[in-house]
């Protein structure tokens, strides 16, 4: 089995299956062997944050780091600076200053799925990577990322498109000096009818501010599309691996099942599942007499391989992993590191 | 002695750790000791063109399993706000509806949390039991109450806000328990996230570790083979040294699937209540 480098490699995943320490092992795996990767994680345990140095001023920020003699750029994904950067690029102040801006960009808002985007977009701009690897906000689903970047699609589909241009900036600053009013009189009525039945129930100024948002959201709009479009590059199959990650203590195949039916309009298909913390070599050699390690041994062995089948069946290619056996999280990713070497000429 | 159990009980923690077969165990001891008990998990975390917009419910010998939908229960709230069920059905299907609920952080939550609420209002003797979201997700849905305190400040969500708040912050009414396993990683998570919790809710929030090996195979040891051995040696070590802060510790299941392992938890969940 061979993996081709790509510009982009993504990491799909839940929380708790080793996303992160493998696409950190990948991102070495690439360094070493003399390629230019950065890695962009988003939210790494405390001691694997400490073992890539993304602590304190380091956040949101591009990072030379070196682990076992190989160096990369890490970056800590911080929706803020994201926002900061976006604003200084587009020359669009308002974007970093607005509340409820700031409120969406929170960690787990939102704008985290689109915010991830536009940044690869602005590191890839920056043409000093030959790789950018991107470890994904965990979701309780495999799927979260993917669907999440539908969120700001909605944003600029064409009922908002054509509010927003309607309303202008002019309608904005009467907003703020004439009350929510004026800008109730020139939404076209539909609109108008449910933003009256909205403030039934939320408040006026409440929907006033979350409008004013949307229009400077709208203002960079060049941002966001453009982060859009890289979606539609990490669908081709010569630009971007995806990895779909999910561990054996998790052995959750029935998501696996749902995610072959979702996934065919998110990706290209040749994609690989890797499936982490494999126990199958461990134990082939383990031969127990005694009754209860049989059963412990059964009950360890039958889980995964069920999960195996199912996923055999599913996905064209299972890149299996060991679980690592240590305390210190970077001799998981060394030990990782090698292993991703055996699938690469 | 017996314990009052709570009204609501909120299981979250790291994924992977073993919440919903641990949650939905909980409910099976809770109705085998007589309680009623409904298992509750939240069906998606955002609104889609998609996706099937109902409530999906499954009862397995007795146990009654519930996964919400974001789009029902959002539906449910506005047709009893404005009293049409008309108008609030397209209120959900509008484009703009679904910008606000996808974007604004943990306003999915507060509609979720809403209706799980419901279920012990209109029960006074039911006892609901949620397979909450994963760690930093649990901590945005208990913060959601108290954000949109601050986000809205008044009108009719702002008090419905307030009283849902009332509930979910009552030590009597709620129970939130942290699931962990006996790894070093997954061990620092579950502690940063029940202090994360305990900074946002008075309410008991108590650590349970899952599908332990060490205490099954402390006579064993030396017949485990190396990788095994260093990991139940691992486990040791852990348990050893967090013992006082963990509430519950469930030892790993000889089920061979997830429901054979929801069976052989029920025997052990006394410590839950």
């Amino acid at each position: 089995m061979t993996i081709l480098t790509k510009s982009f490699e993504i990491f799909c995943g839940t929380g708790g299956v080793g996303k992160t320490t493998l696409a950190t092992s990948r991102a070495l795996s690439q360094a070493s062997s003399g390629l230019r990767v950065l890695l962009i994680t988003i939210d790494p345990a405390k001691r694997l944050k400490d073992l890539l140095k993304l602590t304190g001023d380091s956040v949101g920020e591009v990072t030379p780091v070196e682990v076992s003699n190989i160096k990369l750029d890490a970056l800590l994904m911080s929706p803020e600076k994201t926002i900061q950067r976006m604003a200084l690029k587009y020359h669009t102040p308002d974007l970093a200053s607005n509340r409820i801006v700031k409120i969406l960009s929170r960690p787990y808002g939102g704008m985290n799925e689109i915010l991830s985007l536009v940044e690869v977009q602005m590191q890839f701009d920056s043409g000093k990577y030959d790789v950018i690897v991107l470890d994904t906000p965990p979701g309780a689903h495999f799927l979260d990322f993917l669907e999440g970047i539908g969120k700001i699609q909605s944003f600029f589909d064409q009922s908002f498109v054509e509010l927003f241009t309607y309303l202008g900036s002019k309608t904005v600053n009467a907003g703020k000096k004439f009350g929510f009013g004026i800008i109730n009189r020139v939404i076209s009525g539909g609109l108008r009818k449910l933003l009256g039945y909205l403030q039934k129930v939320t408040d006026a100024k409440f929907i006033e501010d979350f409008i004013i948002a949307v229009q400077i959201i709208y203002k960079s709009k060049e941002a966001f599309l453009k982060g859009l479009s890289l979606q539609e590059r990490l669908k081709s199959k010569s630009e971007c691996n995806w990895f779909l990650v999910t561990s054996v203590e998790q052995g959750k195949a029935q998501e696996a099942l749902e995610m072959k039916q979702h996934a065919k309009s998110f990706m290209h298909q040749d994609h690989f599942l890797v499936l982490n913390k494999c126990l199958e070599q461990e134990m082939s050699d383990w031969n127990p007499v005694d009754v209860k390690l049989q059963a412990i041994k059964t009950s360890l062995d039958s889980r995964e391989k069920e999960l195996k089948i199912i996923l055999k069946q599913s996905f064209p290619v299972v890149l299996e992993f060991p679980e690592i056996m240590s305390l210190e999280p970077i001799e998981h990713v060394i030990n990782l590191t090698h292993k991703w070497k055996t699938y690469v000429i | 002695m017996t314990t009052q159990p709570r009204r609501l009980y909120i299981f979250t923690g790291k994924g992977g750790v073993g919440k919903t077969t641990l949650s939905k165990a909980f409910v099976r001891y809770l109705v085998e000791h007589d309680h009623e008990a409904v298992y509750l998990t939240f069906k998606n975390q955002s609104l889609s063109e998609t996706h099937k917009d109902s409530n999906s419910e499954t009862t397995v010998d007795g146990i009654r399993e519930i996964s919400l939908d974001l789009e029902e229960s959002a539906r449910t709230y506005i047709e009893r706000r404005l009293s049409s069920k008309m108008i609030a059905g397209w209120i959900v299907k509008t484009p703009f509806f679904r910008a606000l609920i996808n974007m604004v952080p943990g306003f999915n939550y507060l509609i979720y949390l809403g209706r799980v609420l419901e279920y012990g209002k209109n029960n006074p003797r039911m006892i609901v039991v949620l397979d909450a979201p994963a760690s930093g997700h649990a901590l945005t849905m208990v913060e959601s109450t108290t954000n949109f305190q601050n986000i809205f400040e008044s009108g009719i969500i702002f008090d419905d806000t307030r009283k849902m708040l009332s509930r979910l912050n009552d030590p009597d009414y709620t129970k939130i328990h942290v699931v962990s396993l006996p790894s070093q990683m997954s061990w620092q998570e579950a502690i940063e996230l029940k202090s994360g919790l305990k900074e946002r809710t008075p309410v008991d929030v108590h650590i349970t570790v899952n599908n332990c090996l060490y205490p099954l195979v402390e006579q064993n040891l030396k017949d485990l083979p190396s990788g095994l051995r260093e990991k139940a040696l691992n486990e040791k070590r852990i348990i050893e040294e967090h013992q006082s802060e963990m509430q519950c510790i469930l030892p790993h299941s000889l089920g061979i699937n997830s429901k054979t392992v929801e069976l052989d938890l029920v025997g052990s969940l006394s410590k839950l209540i």
